[in-house]
């Protein structure tokens, strides 16, 4: 049973894909310090998280059958500190909470921490909006901000950005059980800041300060501009009906969003409209208060939950500046250009691989002690007895080769 | 979110008085309930799960076993969380508002329900695949082909037959219906194996791109057979009592499952969240072997085009039936039968009959199955 378990639910866009390639990538100095993170992939967490919450997942979920259990079981073998870690896992419901925490050793003996990453909801709402059309999403910024704003919050949109992002709602069904002082709150500093005052409180709240981690990022969920979100969003009207989620994932999400959009840094910020601006940081507010009342370990400060004043010139991204969508296009085609040419590269290596082997395959055809056995077969099956001899000796040397 | 109330307030303690006479096999919905209760959980139970519950206490008497199933599952996949009890606690600034369950839509306990049916499921158990008898060399060879719900059903009884299809020279046989059947017929396919949309949508995307999914495509069909077999060895089989003469066996062969409009939907939408507890291959025979002769018994009527959509099956049956005529391939049965027949039937699922389903299900399955989540069942 692990004596410590670091629990961290959430919240998407706060870092966490760093977070998780740093612990996966360290998982051996981790240990030597007697820390566990259990995941013999990346996203070990994830499947765990889509198993434990039922979460179908465009296929992926085949690989989810049984990953929580199996997570759960390796935390409870673990003597020391075990450090579990998915943003999704925000969204889970009351009696999944239940469940998880039991699995983990809550009741039991463990003493379970609950980790909360938090970004002010400036920041937060335009990267849930960002995120969806990275998930094949066509709905327009308009269209979202309206759903997310809708009180009565019954379209899966806003019940999946409220389920990851209300931080107070969070705080009550995953520390429902738990005293304040074993939940921390990680807050995101504001935006130009130092980027390593965020690791920094990630280390200290995982317990990480004093071990020699290699902190290169490998993975990262990096942002995009207006314009290389509204071609996104275009290109998913355009291919949503003849890509399949499998090849969707490497070829858009990966290929064109992460690797080659996300380098454009020069344009325009996604943000909030100017009139949406003061609801939100209203609301932050007011979770800010709630969080202070309860008294939980805050990392960091809450009134970075505030988030920045509205920018002077906003730009919309249902109406992007067509040159830029136009720029951002013409990078999109040269990226998808050179995975062709590494396709066909690759493609004529292949053929030249399947060549090679048929003429050497042909070579063997040629060779007189082939031609022979393959005389002997010829004749044997011409005739009843030959062919029972065959059939006995193909037994016999018990190879596959028999026929089907 | 809704503050929570200290534990014993009125409210809460209403609130587990009500989870309470749910427990007993109580029927009186949440805004007539007045009697109180003591807690006995770590949280209420959610809206729809308690409203789940009543309905199946309306409807029969759920055990023990299933009313703590229902109580403890969460809906899976996207949607609306588990909701509190108007009344039950103060509606705060944050989470979600607390509803009166009554107001719950149907839609909403199905989803509650697909997680307690896709529990009985992966916990069912699946006979060892038959082992096939060998094809003697006398045999008729054959090969099925065409609407996939026709042909997988003919297949699996001539295979139990011993009459399994292929073989050098195997005469292709390229099952068929009406457009209308086999369109439904093909949804109700893709339902069971790779998952499919709404049918309303499915259809929708089928009529707005102008083309029919390939497996009912018949004209496709025997084309691409006739090049890959030869023109003499295809037939198009619209009479499904001339099956068993063209497969070398004597005796009729059983009817294709029929599964209603509302089954289908169930079907649709607890195969996703079965794909959480089993493994692909294990999956597919589970709803093929344990879900779809649950569902087929309950009957109930079968799935039909729309009527804003028959125009555009109708006009395709027939550019099809002219293809085949003018392209002279060799049809058994009546060639009229590619045309859109009159049908009962519903022209898609409703909330209220799949949530019917559900229920009825989950009280006849009720101690059939105990669920367990072991790595054989995967």
């Amino acid at each position: 049973m692990s004596a410590k378990v670091l629990l961290h639910v959430g919240t998407p866009k706060t870092g966490t894909s760093y977070l998780q390639d740093v612990l996966f990538r360290n998982q051996r100095v981790l240990a030597q310090h007697g820390i566990l993170y259990p995941a013999d992939r990346f996203d070990a967490h994830f499947l765990a998280a889509l198993d434990l919450m039922r979460l179908p997942w465009g296929g992926l979920e085949a690989e989810a059958v049984g990953a929580w259990d199996r997570l759960a079981a390796r935390v409870r073998e673990h003597r020391g500190t075990a450090v579990v870690s998915h943003e999704i896992l925000a969204t889970a419901s009351r009696s999944q909470v239940g469940r998880a925490l039991e699995s983990l050793g809550h009741g039991s003996g463990t003493e379970v921490h609950l980790v909360l990453s938090v970004r002010d909801l400036v920041r937060q709402i335009p990267a849930e909006w960002q995120e969806n059309v990275k998930h094949r999403s066509t709905l327009s910024y308009a269209a979202f901000l309206e759903q997310v704003r809708d009180p009565a919050r019954e379209s899966r949109i806003a019940t999946w950005f409220w389920g990851v992002q209300e931080i107070p709602d969070i705080l009550d069904r995953w520390g429902h059980d738990l005293p304040p002082e074993r939940v921390h709150l990680v807050t995101v500093p504001p935006p130009g800041g130092a980027p390593e005052v965020l690791w920094q409180r990630f280390s200290r709240t995982f317990g990480l300060d004093g071990i020699d981690l290699d902190l290169h990022a490998e993975r990262a969920n990096p942002s995009l501009g207006v314009p290389e979100t509204a071609l996104l969003r275009r290109v998913n009207r355009a291919v949503n009906a003849v890509v399949e989620p499998a090849h969707y994932r490497p070829l858009v999400r990966e290929l064109l969003a992460h690797q080659t959009l996300s380098r454009r840094t020069r344009s325009p910020r996604l943000a909030l409209p100017p009139d949406v601006h003061p609801w939100a940081q209203q609301l932050a507010a007011a979770w800010s208060q709630e969080v202070a009342r309860r008294g939980y370990d805050v990392v960091g400060d809450l009134a970075d939950l505030v988030g920045a004043p509205p920018l002077s010139r906003w730009s919309d991204p249902d109406r992007p500046a067509e040159r830029q969508v136009a720029g951002a296009g013409v990078e999109a085609v040269k990226a998808l250009l050179l995975e062709n040419v590494r396709l066909r590269e690759e493609e004529a290596r292949l053929h030249e691989e399947l060549a090679e082997t048929r003429r050497a395959l042909d070579r063997s055809y040629l060779r007189p002690s082939y031609r022979l056995r393959e005389k002997v077969v010829r004749r044997l099956q011409s005739g009843a007895a030959g062919r029972g001899a065959l059939r006995v000796y193909r037994r016999v040397r018990g190879r596959s080769s028999r026929s089907a | 979110m809704t503050a929570p109330v200290t534990a014993g307030e009125p409210g809460e303690r209403r609130a587990w008085g009500w989870v309470a006479s749910l427990r007993e096999g109580g029927t009186t919905p949440w805004a007539a309930w007045s009697g109180e209760g003591e807690a006995r959980g770590r949280v209420l139970p959610g809206a729809q799960q308690l409203e789940l519950l009543r309905r199946l206490n309306e409807a029969g008497h759920p055990t023990p076993e299933l009313v703590r199933r229902v109580l403890e599952a969460s809906a899976p996949g996207r949607g609306r969380p588990d909701l509190e009890l108007v009344g039950a606690v103060d509606p705060g600034p944050f989470g979600p508002r607390p509803v009166d369950p009554a107001d719950l839509p149907d839609d909403e306990l199905v989803r509650v329900a697909t997680s307690v049916l896709a529990d009985d499921l992966a916990a069912a158990a699946l006979p060892d695949p038959a082992a096939v008898p060998r094809r003697p060399p006398w045999r008729h060879r054959f090969r099925l082909v065409g609407d996939p719900w026709l042909a997988d059903a003919a297949r699996r009884a001539l295979v139990e037959r011993g009459r399994a299809p292929g073989g050098r020279g195997a005469r292709v046989l390229v099952l068929a219906d009406d457009l209308g059947a086999m369109l439904a017929d093909a949804w109700r396919h893709r339902v069971l194996t790779e998952g499919a949309p709404p049918w309303r949508d499915w259809l929708a995307d089928t009529v707005s791109r102008d083309r029919v999914p390939p497996r009912v495509d018949v004209a496709r069909a025997l084309d691409t057979w006739s090049g890959r077999a030869g023109r003499d060895r295809v037939r198009l089989v619209l009479d499904p009592a001339a099956l068993p003469r063209l497969t070398g066996t004597r005796t009729p062969l059983p009817p294709a499952p029929v599964l209603s409009a509302d089954g289908a939907e169930l079907a649709r939408r607890t195969a996703p969240v079965l794909g959480l507890l089993a493994l692909p291959e294990r999956r597919a025979r589970l709803l093929r072997e344990a879900f779809l002769p649950r569902l087929a018994a309950l009957g109930g009527p079968p799935l039909g085009v729309p009527p804003e959509l028959a125009g555009w099956v109708r006009g395709r049956a027939e550019r099809v039936r002219e293809e085949v005529l003018a392209a002279g391939y060799p049809v058994v049965g009546d060639v009229d039968r590619l045309l859109p027949r009159l049908r009962e039937g519903a022209r898609e699922p409703s909330d209220a009959g799949v949530l019917d389903l559900a229920v009825r299900l989950l009280l006849a399955g009720d101690g059939r199955d105990t669920p367990t989540r072991t790595e054989d069942h995967r």
